[in-house]
């Protein structure tokens, strides 16, 4: 998969804790000659085609940086990889996907007043997001990814082959780092009485009207998590500080931190305790994890909890040769990330980055860094992460049918050129 | 010119304008059978999910098709195998597929 030319046969110069500059002929005879190098090795994998870099932005998410986003359709708007290195992901650049299309704004016209039916519990009742407000107030930084972040390698790998896996070509800009604040729902589920008994599952449905003529189940988001999971879960009503915009999910969405981005439901209007999974087809046969020339059914895993994962988002183009910063984020999932390597020889030789930044809980992504020196000369950057489970990113993931879950170290390799 | 001569022009002449009026070329009916399965025939209909100024149709559930402009492979790949929330379209025939597939790649995007 590597172009095996573009290794570099130097090996760097590591960052010690000392670290500084040496080489400074070799970065001064760089700007001397003034050569301006082409481009290469910025996220080139199917995605970024020339048409979805003209597409304008769609009018509900109008406000976004136009220049953060790849807009693959109206429903599906990737962050470009030199803007997912923030610890912190503002609003602007963050990435959406939308399984049906975003409901009109008569759903943030009086947010208080949405209303959330809760059943499953002792005593069902229908709350306000008034009422929620005044229940509890939790915020919680997380990692929000959508569960095909990566697919456009898994695709990428089947090429000239006879096999495809069908789906939206993210690389990996379908994810974020942000801050929901909202209520727990423990705190709510134990105000109304606390579970029914047997109940296993946390299941959100979201409130978007199903048009006549289509079967309920096909369409709607309903998706159902484990209970364990009310530990963590919160009904969210602000996102990095701001009322959440309807296209992130206002005025309510379920957050369930440490899990794949469906299962946050979108403006969430029912959250029913239930002792079996629903049977929407959006939880019961699609979002699994299986074989290639299978189909997903009940048997076969949903994809739930996130694993272990970290990308380079800097450099990400040819440049001078000299001191570099190699920078990324990387994240555990359900657990925090423990350690980060960089190479910068594709995977030969691996040396331990710094974490930077705050440390904003496990369910956050970190950034982190690696100042070296390199010489003239083409490099492929690689990070891989380890979680606090001992849990290393693969060198290349297991491929699965629907193309989910992609954390492989290889494959977003950076290639550039220092001269 | 005599009049027979002149018969014979008219009648050859009468006879092209048929051919080109009739010419398979000429036919709208390919886009139009094309239309009429996405208004009438599929199941869902398409129009009820996919907006497509061309045939009058805003969609609640899917992508814009006026903005995704697919071109008549994507559009025959997503219809007969689905994608996402979309369904496989079993109950068209491949011929019926194609009529959809030659519509929808031909409209997207055109009307304003």
């Amino acid at each position: 998969m590597i172009d095996e030319k573009w290794l570099s046969d130097k090996a760097p110069v590591c960052s010690n804790r000392r670290g500084f500059l040496q080489g400074v002929a070799a970065v001064t005879a760089g700007g001397a000659l003034g050569v301006s190098i082409p481009l290469q090795g910025a996220d080139i994998v199917a995605g970024a085609s020339a048409q979805e870099a003209a597409t304008p932005l769609p009018e509900y998410v109008k406000w976004k940086n136009p220049d953060a986003m790849i807009v693959h359709s109206d429903q599906t708007l990737e962050t470009r990889r030199a803007y997912t290195g923030s610890v912190i992901t503002p609003e602007e650049q963050l990435y959406v996907r939308n399984n049906i299309k975003a409901p009109d704004d008569s759903f943030i016209a009086d947010r208080d007043g949405w209303k959330l039916e809760i059943t499953g519990v002792k005593s069902p009742t229908v709350l306000s997001v008034a009422e929620l407000k005044t229940m509890g107030l939790t915020t919680v930084a997380m990692v929000l990814q959508c569960s095909g972040n990566g697919r456009a390698y898994f695709q990428e790998k089947l090429k000239g082959t006879d096999k495809a896996i069908k789906g939206t070509s993210w690389a990996l800009g379908a994810a974020g780092c942000v801050a929901w604040t909202g209520v727990p729902l423990k705190t709510v589920i134990e105000a109304v009485g606390g579970a029914s008994p047997g109940a296993k599952f946390i299941t959100g449905t979201g409130g978007e009207k199903i048009p006549a003529g289509l079967n309920p189940k096909d369409i709607i988001v309903e998706r159902s998590v484990p209970i364990s999971n009310l530990d963590t879960v919160l009904l969210a009503w602000e996102l990095n500080g701001k009322p959440i915009s309807l296209a992130h999910g206002g005025p309510l969405r379920m957050i369930v931190p440490g899990y794949a981005g469906v299962n946050n439901v979108k403006y969430v209007a029912k959250l029913s305790l239930t002792d079996t999974e629903t049977d929407a087809k959006i939880q019961k046969t699609r979002y699994r994890v299986h074989d290639m020339g299978t189909e997903g059914s009940a048997d076969v895993p949903s994809v739930w909890a996130m694993d272990v994962k970290s990308w380079v988002t800097s450099p990400l183009s040819d440049g001078k040769a000299g001191r570099v910063t190699v920078a990324g984020v990387a994240f555990g999932g359900m657990n925090a990330v423990q350690e980060v390597e960089i190479s910068t020889d594709g995977g030969k030789n691996w040396h331990k980055a710094d974490f930077v930044g705050p440390d904003l809980g496990r369910f956050a992504w970190r950034q982190f860094a690696l100042s070296t020196e390199l010489e003239p000369g083409s490099y492929t950057l690689v990070s891989r992460a380890t979680d606090a489970t001992g849990k290393t990113q693969p060198e290349e993931p297991e491929l699965n049918a629907g193309g989910y879950s992609h954390n492989g170290w290889l494959a977003p390799g950076v290639k550039i050129s220092l001269a | 010119m005599t009049s027979r001569v002149r018969l014979l022009a008219v009648v050859f002449v009468a006879a092209l304008a048929a051919l080109l009026l009739w010419a398979p070329w000429n036919n709208p009916d390919p886009l139009n059978q094309g239309k009429q399965i996405y208004l009438t025939v599929s199941e869902p209909r398409c129009a009820i999910c996919h907006t497509l100024r061309d045939a009058g149709a805003i969609g609640e559930v899917g992508p814009d098709l006026d903005a995704l402009k697919p071109d008549q492979a994507r559009v025959k790949t997503a219809v007969t195998n689905g994608i996402g929330v979309m369904p496989a379209f079993e109950a068209l025939t491949p011929a019926q597929i194609d009529a959809v597939s030659l519509y929808v790649s031909t409209v997207a995007g055109k009307k304003k």
